[in-house]
């Protein structure tokens, strides 16, 4: 971790990666979309509403992961110290504000032919929703406060106490009664899911996961830009 | 995927929904690392120009 923590040898190893992750990410998709759309079987109560799940459940994997990435990176930046952490954390949210929205998004657009509602405040609904809040809560500190420092030392509190509903949105349907359904992938005792339908879901899952990762090496890459671009303007203050 | 069946409207508006809020982050965010990026070059060169 120390090792990538130097910016410009984070950049160096970012920019040689980046290729590949693009293109497994593209590979993912197309093995997943396959898979999703057309190997898989309709259920035999949802019909072809299951597919929402393609869509559905990666996004709400990715909105939960990505949380807890922004927590790691804020733990790690107040620990450690490293010039890198804050960053990480700060590019992470936008990606993951559009994860939570669509976990939220499909999940009411599925929600709607199964149960005969758009939402219910039922516990996995509502604490998604405290979780999309907690986005945009993050993401408008680091918009609201122009000291670069200053917004890190907030938001990190933020991304640590915030984190507290990331268990609580998966343990949700274990602990409260909920109309959204259990767990049926990451099990204790193992999938409840369909070999035919559980193999393109999780090959969702790693094509959202490596999107994620893409997407948020060329978001640090465009952060860093953007802070030596501030730099070289205090400098300029400076020196008149 | 069965085109005729019941409630289908809402599995294609789950999908349109996906591409566009995911394809439009994709494209924001090179967007903006191309311009940063471009940005940070010209006044790093303008800079060496003038402290050379």
């Amino acid at each position: 971790m120390q090792y990538l923590a130097n910016p410009t040898r984070f950049l160096k190893i970012a920019n040689a990666v980046l290729p590949y992750v693009w293109a497994i990410t593209i590979g993912l998709f197309a093995i997943g979309l396959y898979g999703g759309l057309v190997t898989s079987p309709q259920d035999y109560q949802q019909g072809e509403t299951v597919r929402i799940m393609y869509v559905h459940v990666p996004a709400a994997w990715m909105a939960l992961f990505v949380y807890s990435v922004m927590a790691l990176a804020s733990a790690v930046a107040v620990i450690f110290r490293h010039p890198l952490a804050d960053v990480a954390a700060k590019t992470a949210a936008p990606i993951g504000a559009v994860f939570c929205f669509l976990a939220l998004a499909t999940g009411s657009l599925w929600g709607k032919p199964m149960w005969g509602a758009w939402w219910v405040w039922d516990a996995r609904l509502t604490s998604m929703f405290v979780l999309m809040l907690l986005y945009i809560g993050y993401m408008a500190i680091w918009a609201a406060i122009e000291d670069p420092h200053r917004a890190a030392m907030v938001a990190r509190v933020v991304a640590l106490v915030g984190f507290i509903n990331v268990p609580i949105v998966k343990f949700s349907v274990d602990w409260w009664n909920s109309l959204h359904q259990p767990a049926s992938v990451f099990r204790m005792d193992g999938p409840t899911i369909h070999g035919s339908m559980l193999w393109p879901l999780l090959v969702m899952g790693l094509a959202y996961s490596f999107l994620f990762l893409a997407l948020h090496l060329v978001s640090i890459r465009a952060e860093v830009a953007a802070r030596k671009i501030r730099q070289i303007h205090i400098a300029e203050i400076g020196e008149r | 995927m069965d085109f005729s069946a019941n409630h289908i409207g809402f599995v294609l508006a789950s999908y349109a929904i996906s591409v566009l809020m995911i394809g439009g982050l994709i494209i924001q965010v090179l967007r903006r690392d191309r311009k940063l990026r471009a940005e940070a070059t010209r006044l790093e060169a303008q800079r060496k120009a003038q402290h050379p």
